[in-house]
């Protein structure tokens, strides 16, 4: 007899309380999402090309890549034309175009744009099923693209696997090398653990706030006193973050996937997809959770200060450059979350930072990257005792190396003293105890890379080639264009462009909606 | 299908008794299936046991008249996910049948990790949500809703998954592929 008046009240309730809103079309600002459109409709041209070519067009897949991502170009330079200090806001504030995800934009596009310039002849020359890699590269810098945009929670978390899951694969590329099969399924395992951490986190916050909008979120964290539901919920989304980003204790996928993949691949790892990383903690820690600073900052200050420290130390031990390059980039992304340790008096600076040095590193690393590129074209080896004598039979790579080591280990004129100083700069200036330790901590590691980075150095200029050969290194167009805009970019960052560098990176509260 | 429909507001006692009755029945057995599933030595039994679990978390979805996402849950994990793992483990070497040989050293501090995460986070749910109440005047989610808002806010996600399915069906052909 229940069931039966169950039945009915239940079809009655449907018929009267579910009333039929008609559908109301979103506002599409279409100028705001051109870049992401470009990109899409470019990636869809590429795998047709392909479809349709089959061998034919395997020369000018990569060609056509890069074209794209320099399409997609075109659309950031006139929005931040018209941008004026009023963000495009989009999707009752779910998608926002502003100056902080324009200079993010436009950084991904450009990386996505190298990376295809080291990919070219490593790709053609290696035997691999090249085309499809071109597709998923420009799949996963698309993923960038939203995520800079996204100010929600399903926004960025489809966003993270759009950057990571076509990465899980291309990891795996060199499928005939054990190692690559252990990088693929080593990064797929710790990176699905992290999403799903960091899902449990997104699934508490949504549950406090009822709303995946992150402003929505700030307002329900800020109200009351802290709960442990906050810190669980925070602990949570700030760790699965941590695995992205390779912060220690969450690195330890790091150096087995970057010895394993491609290393054009490992240059995009490090960088690209690790800015990816730091955008969505950026987003989520500076929007959504201000009103749990005194949670948070403590957090980000033992993940930084562990992380420098951690990944410096161990960094000093490898004898293999790609390994250590991925213990360098830990300890890089020590830094780069330093300022998250104080941003809750001056979010704006902190921010600035931040984007200061992915911008930095951006351009060093892959520089780095690529000289170990085309050196491995010659040596054949990874080995750091392999670019004995590098000066002698081609001293032009010499120097760009050491131009971005000296960049990577913080020492004027060349980019990277200027990423250091202003996170320096946001450490000290509140004056506080947490920021000012930190600070210190970050120096003295600081000195501890400058050994190894300059170890490298000595090996280049000083030590004789380990075989005795002299024969220079032919360099391919792609692989010196990728060098020559790394070396000028990174040349500029630390000298005459550094004005507008920080007119471009000081970037507005990103709080304002 | 007890409360699919019914604002809470309406409800009357005995149909209130009714679903918080579905709703403990349902947790129990989901509970008890998820501790069979890891203790089970037999692959193919714990992946029937998740079938279960996957079940119970649909049968709740139905209760809280989350009409698609209940749908969406039997479709994707019953139909398709269980069925993909159990032609994983009868086309790969896995043994199908008891095996002895599941157990490992580390299974204790396993345990007790679990332990101590389960007693944090039952801690905090309880101190957060303890004396929440489902608002009166909630309506059922209508599929409506949810296809207003997949193409409304949601809409750059929605469109963002696309191109996810179809770059990892090509990397997976590539990666997957023998050559």
């Amino acid at each position: 007899m229940i069931g039966a008046n169950l039945l009915g009240s239940s079809f009655g309730g449907v018929l009267a309380q579910i009333e039929q809103t008609p559908f109301v079309r979103p506002h599409i600002d279409w100028h705001a999402v051109a870049p992401e459109l470009v990109l899409l409709a470019g990636g869809a041209l590429v795998t047709v090309v392909d479809v349709i070519g089959l061998e034919k067009v395997r020369r000018i897949i990569p060609s056509l890549t890069s074209l794209v991502f320099l399409a997609a170009f075109v659309p950031v330079l006139t929005l931040w034309n018209q941008q004026g200090d009023l963000p495009r806001v989009m999707w009752d504030g779910a998608y926002v175009v502003d100056n902080y995800s324009l200079v993010l934009k436009g950084l991904f596009l450009l990386s996505g744009y190298v990376i295809v310039l080291l990919s070219t002849n490593y790709m053609l020359e290696g035997d691999y099923y090249d085309s499809e890699y071109y597709q998923l590269i420009s799949a996963s810098v698309l993923g960038m693209l939203v995520m800079t945009s996204a100010r929600d929670l399903v926004s960025i978390f489809v966003a993270i696997e759009l950057v990571s899951i076509p990465a899980y694969l291309m990891a795996a590329w060199r499928k005939r090398d054990l190692k690559s099969n252990e990088a693929g399924l080593k990064y797929m395992l710790m990176g699905v653990f992290a999403s799903a951490l960091l899902l449990y986190g997104m699934s508490l916050l949504y549950g406090m706030a009822a709303s995946t909008k992150l402003t929505d979120i700030a307002a329900a964290l800020s109200i009351g006193e802290s709960k442990p539901i906050f810190t669980l919920a925070i602990v949570f989304t700030v760790v699965g973050f941590g695995f992205k980003v390779s912060a220690v204790p969450f690195h330890t996928w790091a150096p087995d996937t970057y010895e394993g993949a491609p290393t054009p691949l490992t240059a995009f790892l490090a960088v690209a997809s690790k800015a990816a990383g730091f955008v969505a903690l950026l987003n989520v820690v500076i929007i959504g959770f201000p009103g749990q600073a005194d949670v948070v900052e403590p957090l980000m200050w033992v993940l930084a200060a562990a992380t420098m420290t951690v990944g410096n130390l161990i960094a000093i031990r490898q004898t293999n450059i790609v390994r250590m390059l991925a213990y360098s980039g830990v300890a890089q992304a020590g830094y780069m979350l330093a300022p998250l340790a104080v941003f809750g008096d001056r979010p704006g600076q902190a921010t600035s930072a931040v984007v200061t040095y992915l911008v930095i590193y951006a351009a060093m690393n892959l520089g780095a990257f690529a000289v170990v590129i085309i050196a491995a074209r010659k040596t054949g080896s990874g080995e750091i005792s392999s670019y004995g004598g590098l000066f002698n039979y081609a001293p032009g790579l010499t120097v760009a190396m050491t131009l971005f080591l000296f960049s990577l280990a913080g020492i004027p004129p060349v980019g990277g003293w200027y990423a250091k100083f202003e996170i320096f700069r946001v450490l000290t200036d509140g004056g506080s105890g947490a920021g000012v330790s930190l600070a210190i901590i970050a120096a003295v590691n600081s000195v501890f890379a400058a050994f190894y980075y300059l170890a490298i150095l000595k090996q280049m200029w000083f030590m004789p080639a380990p075989d005795g050969d002299h024969s220079r290194i032919s360099i391919p167009p792609s692989l010196q264009a990728a060098l020559g805009v790394t070396v000028f970019v990174t040349i500029v960052t630390g000298s005459v462009l550094i004005g507008p560098l920080s007119d471009i990176t000081k970037l507005a509260d990103l709080a304002l909606p | 299908m007890t409360s699919l429909g019914i604002l809470a507001a309406e409800m009357t006692n005995t149909e209130v008794w009714v679903t918080n009755s579905f709703f403990l029945a349902i947790a129990a057995v989901s509970i008890l299936a998820a501790l069979k599933m890891v203790t089970t030595d037999n692959v193919v039994h714990a992946a029937l046991y998740l079938l279960i679990v996957l079940a119970a978390v649909a049968a709740v979805y139905v209760i809280l008249g989350a009409e698609f996402a209940a749908a969406t849950q039997i479709l994707v994990y019953i139909g398709a996910i269980m069925v993909l793992l159990l032609f994983g483990v009868m086309l790969t070497r896995a043994q199908i049948g008891s095996e002895t040989d599941l157990d490992h050293d580390q299974k204790w501090i396993g345990a007790l990790i679990s332990v101590v995460l389960a007693a944090v986070m039952g801690y905090s749910l309880w101190e957060a949500f303890s004396d929440a109440k489902l608002p009166d005047n909630r309506v059922p989610q209508g599929t409506e809703a949810v296809a207003d808002s997949i193409f409304g806010i949601y809409i750059v996600p929605f469109e963002a998954i696309s191109v996810l399915l179809l770059a990892a069906l090509i990397g997976a052909v590539v990666v997957a592929r023998r050559d």
